[in-house]
């Protein structure tokens, strides 16, 4: 195997289609953790998505309308969290946990239900590529980044806007100050609850649409593991880029990379014989935790992280 | 009185939180340009009212008017919006943004894009007006103490505050910082605002208020101006007719007859947090048989030195000996077996398990010695052991089976002192360390946490009292050290201390020791 | 607890009582929607979930076979979360048992160990490999400050693959199929305990583990400072109790209950590795499970026995249902969150009036 394997052009591009729903989802995460409160049900609130995206998409016959199905899921279940984390106060990693079992046995529940017990499942047609003129056209680097699918180039552009949404924009300012000390927000006036419930529910339809692009780019149908950890690896990209956007999406490459990766590999007949296939799907958790173990301890999260707010608390 | 209506009026504010009556009945008002202060002890209500007054709390019952107008303040936006702004205590400033950034919170200026630059101007100009100026692209945690609050009162004041609260302004100041805060607030003053402080300190009402309004136990005492009050007057308006514990014991010569080694010693201790000197080559020792008292400001190292001793924080240069013995490199649990027993300074963060019963919390720590080492956990023996303390301590409470978290914050208190006091008898100890052990508590209350101290030095053992409280300092200590900014600035004997020079010591004041 | 029960205690009973009663009739209503969606009937479902888990002795024994492994797994959640760990990697742990289980019977397959050596060493196998699989998020988190939630999500899929490859590669049985082993020796067979309907000791060896979690949780000191570095970790360190060593206590001890439910699953009932051990995708896996069951039981090995029980039952009663009317076992996730979160809600009503 030559050493320009790992440059690779389609291997490349098949990152940057394994990325996307990592850093939506991640990024969700970020807006939900950035007003203090974190959310371990992402996992199932993603496959909520993704059986809500592929059903929007297969019943209505429109990618839109799938996406929206899968956002307003996302929204409704993080809405959830929202309620019992805010006002009820009620402790974040178990209610989050409880949505995640919530969205796993929902998800192929909906499914059986619309579509019921049938011979071979039903497709739905992936979204295809759309190269962008002139950008395309731009040998290597243009081919990587611009011969992709519509949902790439709105992660391009979500990455951007969330980032100008948190530091450059004053309901960002706003947001993270929720997260970092909500007394001291109170006390200017701003909406604690109203901002935390605000980030629960946009965070919640990026993590509906994350859930959404993997049965409409990758596999075209719904099974019941398609979101195989892709929630968690999200969670822990949140930590991985220190709550910043920026260095999610390039954590968020990293993760994708490894996993095209252990794609192409496994598919190279002469590298199947030397590695079961078994050890390189491990690759991307083993990765994970590698990762982790780099980056936890210099981590530092938003101050109420877990924290619920109750101003007449008396401390 | 003149005709006008006065900016703050309060009229029967009563507030409760569950069946503590926080606020009662109580009246207040405060004319333009006035610099009130509300004087009272601790719980007596102040910071309560003020919270209500600011939107943080809403009241049970009254009602609030600013310049003769209803004002039916429900939240801090409402507050914000009769242009009442309040620092608190420990300042509410966002540690991770600048200086600039919490300044313009919230009031951040018209757009949906963030233009602190633009902005930057105008804070400026009110910065100037008050001369408070501070450095406004720095992160805020990296910022010293008085200068966050500058920050705090430029906040309120760029928030176009008419009425400012100053919630114990002073506590964590140096003079210096004191002296300056207060020309602050006077000119503030003097630009037609109303400032509202509220202390603990008699002497700071006296510099530098024109009406003192008085608070005990959630009520209204009264009302004097400045020229009419005096320290006599105040204290009796604080306390009212209790009765003080007469001086007993008061601290005479060391017990200490043993030629044994000290209980504790410390030699050149220090840590560092980054940058910043947290403990700087700290040396001093308690002897056997000795109440040695530690005086400071809080914040000033104390809550490090206690922890580094007990092993909580590693000892990162110099030497800790309990004892005799060398503990730098043991675990508590270790240092604990050798004679070490320390009293935290938040109870309820550090001393209890909210959810587990008394009992259970009265064996923590105690639970490897008086278990006898069997690996098992008799329920009878801490059920025993709890009741007994209950009675001995006088702990309010229906049975040793409740959880912790029911029990009120004094009975916490008397529940973490009883524990410390039977674990220093199981381990035959050593050294007592308490940090800010009678905070919150009733005169009567801190008097029997007092004795048992005294216990301690009559059986030989050394106890380390860290306290702001310097009258509760001087009335047990047979020496008295002060610390400031990590250092030990110096050591007195007792029993009759210099007061004025220890209180220049804790402000930080050097000169060659008399 | 000795002596009678005070007033408040009895208030607090019926209170307890009141909210899962509220919770369960939630959950009930929600499975009649479902089989209403699925075009079944509630009586006829309902009677066909008790009838089948309950009503023959196959369906005992079918519903025993559950209960230990989620018994078990559930056990492993609440113990760590009594602890202040969150341990989500059950399936991981139950994976690593069931290989620590099967590499031990075919190891020694060669030595004819008689069963009563056998069965017990290959279980042994099982508790060590889960507890080694529970010590690696707990070195972790102790040296590099790693969440545990992490590592044991992680972990569950390199556990998966890891049977994955053996049950297709060096273990596996071309006759059998994919993803699956050849049977394990019959000496290494747990004996059964209901030997004509198919029931195995495991329930057994389950509920002796959640007495002896019982016993260690409020009677030795262990016990006691696990509790209490899981209700306030800072004040348990002021107490002198070290966190660390509690976290390598616990999490090894959280492996080993989950290691000891996979050594059964191969040892009693599946007597072979396989894929899927912990449940087919998409069905309720037995993870996922456990951890709702300890936050039902309330953290409690008491509680745990019990809501294990229910849900054992549920999961052998919607079997039949989904072979009656379609409704897919994942149903059963559903019901176990409606459960949690009205539990958590009223709970939280209570707190915030008080």
């Amino acid at each position: 195997m030559s050493l320009g394997f790992v440059f690779d052009i389609s291997l490349l591009q098949l990152t940057m289609v394994m990325m996307a729903p990592l850093i939506i989802a991640c990024l969700g995460e970020i807006i939900i953790e950035r007003s203090g409160i974190l959310n371990v049900g992402i996992e199932g609130i993603v496959t909520v998505g993704s059986v809500a995206g592929f059903l929007g998409t297969f019943m209505m016959g429109s990618p839109v309308l799938g996406c929206l199905t899968a956002m307003m899921a996302g929204g409704i279940l993080s809405l959830l969290l929202a309620y019992f984390a805010i006002s009820m106060r009620a402790n974040q990693i178990v209610v989050g946990l409880g949505i995640f079992v919530l969205g796993l046995g929902l998800s192929p529940l909906s499914y059986r239900l619309a579509v019921g017990v049938v011979q071979s499942p039903p497709q739905i047609k992936t979204l295809s590529g759309v190269p962008v003129p002139l950008l395309g056209n731009i040998p290597y680097v243009g081919e990587v980044l611009f011969r992709q699918n519509i949902l790439v180039y709105l992660t391009y552009f979500l990455v951007a806007a969330v980032a100008f949404f948190l530091f450059k924009t004053p309901l960002g300012l706003r947001l993270r100050s929720c997260g970092e000390n909500p007394r001291a927000a109170d006390s200017l006036g701003i909406n604690v609850t109203a901002m935390r419930y605000g980030a629960c529910v946009v965070g919640g339809f990026f993590l509906g649409l994350a859930g959404a692009y993997l049965p409409l780019l990758i596999t075209g149908t719904f099974t019941d593991n398609l979101v195989n950890g892709r929630g968690w690896l999200a969670l822990m990209l949140v930590i991985f880029g220190r709550w910043m956007p920026l260095w999610a999406f390039l954590g968020a490459l990293l993760f994708a990379y490894v996993d095209a990766f252990q794609f192409k590999v496994s598919s190279l007949p002469q590298m199947a014989k030397a590695v079961p296939p078994q050890f390189l799907l491990m690759l991307p958790y083993v990765f994970a935790m590698l990762v982790l173990v780099k980056v936890a301890s210099g981590a530092e999260a938003p101050r109420a992280l877990t924290r619920p707010y109750d101003r007449e608390s008396r401390e | 009185m003149s005709a006008a209506p006065p900016r703050v009026e309060m009229r029967g504010i009563c507030k409760r939180f569950g069946e503590v009556v926080a606020l009662d009945r109580v009246d207040l008002e405060a004319a333009k340009g006035e610099i009130h202060a509300l004087l009272g002890e601790n719980g007596a209500g102040k910071t309560t009212i003020m919270n209500i007054l600011s939107g943080l709390y809403r009241s049970d019952a009254g009602e609030i008017r600013v310049d003769g107008r209803p004002a039916p303040i429900r939240s801090p936006k409402d507050a914000i919006g009769f242009r009442i702004g309040m620092v608190h205590q420990h300042v509410e400033l966002i540690g991770n943004f600048t200086a600039l950034e919490n300044i313009l919170l919230g009031h951040e200026g018209t757009g949906w894009v963030l233009r602190a630059e633009s902005q930057r101007g105008a804070v400026e100009e009110v910065a100037s007006r008050y001369g408070l100026s501070v450095p406004l692209n720095e992160r805020v945690k990296a910022l010293p103490v008085g200068i966050q609050q500058k920050i705090e009162i430029l906040k309120a004041l760029y928030r176009g505050a008419d009425i400012l609260i100053l919630d114990e302004p002073t506590t964590m100041l140096t003079p210096q910082e004191v002296d300056a805060l207060f020309a602050t607030i006077r000119k503030i003053a003097e630009g037609g605002l109303t400032v509202i402080f509220i202390t603990h300190k008699i002497k700071e009402v006296l510099a530098n208020s024109d009406r003192i309004t008085v608070f005990r136990g959630g009520c209204r005492v009264g009302t004097v101006r400045r020229p009419e009050a005096s320290r006599e007057l105040l204290v009796q308006m604080m306390v009212g007719e209790r009765e003080f514990p007469a001086g007993a014991g008061r601290p005479g010569a060391v017990a200490s007859s043993s030629a044994g080694p000290p209980a504790l010693s410390v030699r050149d201790l220090s840590l560092r947090n980054a940058d910043i000197h947290l403990l700087k080559d700290v040396s001093f020792d308690v002897p056997a048989g000795a109440i040695v008292g530690l005086a400071g400001v809080s914040g000033n190292g104390q809550r490090e030195l206690a922890e580094a001793i007990a092993g909580l924080l590693p000892v990162q240069a110099g030497e800790v000996t309990i004892r005799g013995r060398s503990v730098e490199k043991l675990t508590v649990a270790a240092r604990i077996a050798l004679g070490l027993v320390l009293i935290p300074q938040n109870r309820i963060d550090e001393g209890i398990l909210p959810s587990l019963s008394l009992a259970e919390n009265f064996v923590l720590g105690l639970h490897p010695y008086i278990f006898k080492r069997s690996g098992f956990f008799e329920q009878g023996t801490a059920h025993e052991m709890a009741r007994i303390a209950i009675r001995d301590y006088n702990v309010l409470t229906r049975n040793e089976r409740v959880p912790s978290a029911h029990l009120s914050g004094g009975n916490i208190q008397k529940v973490i002192v009883a524990r410390a006091m039977a674990l220093f008898r199981a381990i035959g100890g050593g050294i007592l360390i308490a940090n800010n052990p009678t905070r919150g508590l009733d005169i009567m209350a801190a008097a029997f946490v007092h004795a048992r101290f005294r216990e301690v030095r009559e059986g030989g053992g050394g106890v380390l009292l860290i306290s702001e409280d310097l009258d509760e300092l001087c009335s047990i200590c047979d020496r008295i050290l002060v610390i400031h900014s990590g250092e030990i600035l110096g050591g007195f004997d007792g029993p009759d201390y210099d007061v004025y020079r220890i209180g220049e010591l804790m402000a930080g004041v050097r000169r060659r020791q008399p | 607890m000795k002596g009678a029960w005070s007033e408040e205690d009895r208030r607090h009973a019926a209170a307890l009582a009141a909210t899962y009663a509220a919770a369960a009739a939630l959950a009930l209503l929600a499975a009649a929607l479902f089989i209403l969606a699925f075009g079944g009937s509630i009586r006829v479902a309902f009677a066909t979930v008790l009838q089948a888990s309950l009503g023959t002795w196959g369906g005992f024994a079918q519903t025993l076979n559950k209960f230990c492994p989620l018994l078990l797994g559930s056990l492993a959640v609440a113990f760590g979360m009594r602890g202040g760990h969150f341990n989500i990697g059950v399936d991981g742990q139950i994976y690593a048992g069931a290989i620590g289980m099967a590499a031990v019977a075919f190891g020694l397959e060669g030595l004819n160990l008689p069963w009563p050596v056998f069965v017990p060493l290959g279980i042994l196998g099982g508790v060590l490999a889960g507890a080694f699989w529970g010590l690696i998020p707990g070195v972790l988190r102790v040296r590099y400050r790693v969440s545990e939630i992490f590592v044991t999500v992680m972990l569950n899929f390199v556990a998966l693959y890891l049977v994955d490859y053996l049950a297709n590669g060096p273990w596996n049985d071309p006759l059998a199929g994919d993803a699956i082993t050849v049977p394990i020796p019959k000496s290494a067979v747990l004996p059964q305990m209901l030997p004509k309907s198919g029931g195995h000791m495991g329930p057994l060896i389950a509920l002796a583990a959640a007495a002896g979690i019982y016993f260690m949780m409020s009677r030795t000191i262990i016990g006691y400072e696990i509790r209490a570095v899981g209700d306030n970790p800072t004040a348990a360190r002021f107490g002198g109790i070290n966190i660390n060593r509690i976290t390598l206590v616990i999490m090894p001890v959280c492996g080993a209950l989950s290691g000891l439910a996979g050594a059964i699953e191969v040892s009693g009932f599946h007597q072979t590795l396989l894929l899927g051990l912990t449940g087919p995708t998409g069905a309720p896996n037995y993870g996922a499970m456990s951890i709702l069951i300890a936050v039902i039981g309330r953290r409690h090995p008491l509680g745990v026995i019990l809501a294990a029980a229910v849900f054992a039952i549920l999961m052998v009663g919607s079997d039949s249902l989904q072979r009656s009317i379609g409704l897919p076992g994942s149903a059963v996730f559903v019901f176990q969150a409606i459960i949690v979160l009205t539990v958590l809600y009223v709970e939280a009503r209570r707190q915030l009036s008080t």
